[in-house]
């Protein structure tokens, strides 16, 4: 029987690891980053086993700093998140990002209806929280629609 | 929200905005209003009311004008979209920013929800939404408390009914939000895929409201004493085949009417098409024209409140 292979993932200096994103969403983060951000190194690892989740996707940044917006940006995708803050090869501190009750600016009403669609100038604004189940539940304060991740 | 009943400068755009008590003075200024008949010309003398409408909705618009009228004020606007300045590309933003410089009050209806609240950002001047989109129609729902108290009294304990397009219907969305604080029990009944979307039933549920739904009347029609019926708004289809479908599943007449109780209130917030046979109109039950009188007083209590002249 064939031995089963483990995708290697480098260790990086300096820079940011994302783990325990849900599988498949990686890529949907790292579209997040303006194209600027990410002439650098990346590794970006999809699918692969967790004793956690089961499967998940890791990404690895090189010489990549993420403030509070960015934090934000990322955990309205994969609010299980955990970012890992990398100084000298060394991990520097662990951030699980947290998600504001109110989001301005970031996310994009899908209810076709909505003014926010025709008024495009108008600055998108979200109530954001977890539904019993723990399901990210977004609810546009325009038109009150909400969306579910 | 403040409890405060001085409501000189603020806009009226959803009812969750207002306190109970903010709400019962409402319902105690529009019953002053109506007592004081032709004295009632001096309140808005010289302000302007600006009725914009990008939707046609004549019933609303002219409820609007009619209360600025009453009040002694004038009245500007348009009623859709082709005669104003949207039929050459002005964003919503611009038109409201220049009309509230002509006028000291804005009612409004658009077809985009959040349309108003999104107004209340370029006005100088108080806006009234008068209907955004499927989204709220809180003067509607205003003047349905009204008519409630009117016509019940009191609202504790009452079995209310709504019956049509509870998908659509934006006056049910705001009025039944509304409800679940005067302690008024709600059954839903509507045809299939017309049925209260997931955000209201989400927050009667957040709210503890009693409330059940189902297709059609039977086994509650008996314990009613308020049936609230909707049309099947055709403008709100993307098909004419699914309107006509809807249509007529459902209808109110005398003999429907003798299997309710001798009280039964019938309420409507008209326009209405095959959904309330003419019949109906003789009874002392239907409420409808009544409803919509007191409508119009709710109107002139939030221009006169909104301008500060009571």
């Amino acid at each position: 029987m064939a031995k089963k292979e483990r995708m290697r993932i480098e260790r990086i200096n300096n820079g940011i690891v994302i783990d325990h994103i849900d599988a498949g969403k990686g890529i949907d983060i790292l579209k997040l980053f303006p194209t600027e951000f990410l002439k650098t190194k990346i590794d970006y690892a999809s699918y692969i086993d967790s004793p956690r989740m089961g499967m998940k996707d890791i990404i690895k940044i090189e010489n990549l700093d993420v403030n509070a917006e960015w934090l934000m940006r990322i955990a309205l995708l994969a609010p299980d998140l955990t970012i890992s803050i990398i100084r000298n090869a060394k991990v520097q501190k662990k951030v699980k990002p947290t998600i504001p009750e109110i989001v301005e600016g970031i996310l994009k009403c899908r209810n076709p209806k909505c003014v926010t669609i025709r008024e495009t100038y108008l600055v998108s604004r979200f109530r954001v929280g977890r539904t019993e189940t723990g399901r990210l539940k977004q609810q546009c304060t325009f038109c009150e629609h909400i969306f579910y991740d | 929200m403040t409890d405060s009943f001085d409501f000189k400068g603020r806009h009226i755009i959803d009812t969750e905005d207002l306190s109970t008590e903010q709400i019962l003075h409402l319902v105690d200024v529009a019953d002053r209003i109506q007592a004081m008949g032709a004295e009632a010309l001096d309140l808005a003398k010289g302000k302007i009311l600006a009725t914009l409408f990008w939707e046609p909705s004549t019933r609303t618009r002219l409820s609007f004008e009619a209360a600025m009228f009453k009040l002694g004020g004038n009245v500007l606007g348009f009623s859709e979209a082709s005669t104003s300045s949207a039929a050459k590309g002005e964003t919503l933003a611009d038109t409201i920013k220049t009309v509230s410089l002509y006028s000291d009050i804005i009612a409004m209806r658009h077809p985009m929800e959040g349309s108003a609240l999104a107004s209340t950002f370029y006005s100088e001047v108080p806006v009234i939404n008068g209907g955004d989109g499927a989204h709220l129609h809180p003067t509607q729902t205003l003047g349905d408390i009204y008519s409630l108290f009117k016509e019940k009294g009191d609202l504790k304990g009452l079995k209310m009914g709504f019956l049509g397009d509870l998908l659509f219907g934006r006056t049910i969305h705001t009025l039944v939000r509304l409800l679940t604080r005067f302690g008024v029990e709600m059954h839903f009944f509507s045809p299939e895929g017309l049925n209260i979307p997931d955000y209201v039933r989400g927050s009667l549920e957040e709210k503890g409201a009693v409330f059940t739904e189902s297709e059609d009347m039977n086994g509650h029609l008996a314990d009613l004493d308020v049936l609230y019926v909707t049309r099947i708004q055709k403008e709100r289809f993307f098909s004419e085949e699914e309107y006509l479908r809807k249509q007529n599943s459902y209808r109110i007449d005398l003999e429907i009417m003798e299997k309710a109780k001798e009280d039964l209130l019938v309420l409507h917030p008209l326009p209405r098409n095959e959904e309330i046979a003419p019949e109906v109109d003789r009874l002392p039950n239907a409420g409808y024209f009544r409803q919509a009188t007191y409508g119009m007083h709710m109107r002139m209590a939030l221009i006169s409140k909104c301008l500060g002249v009571l």
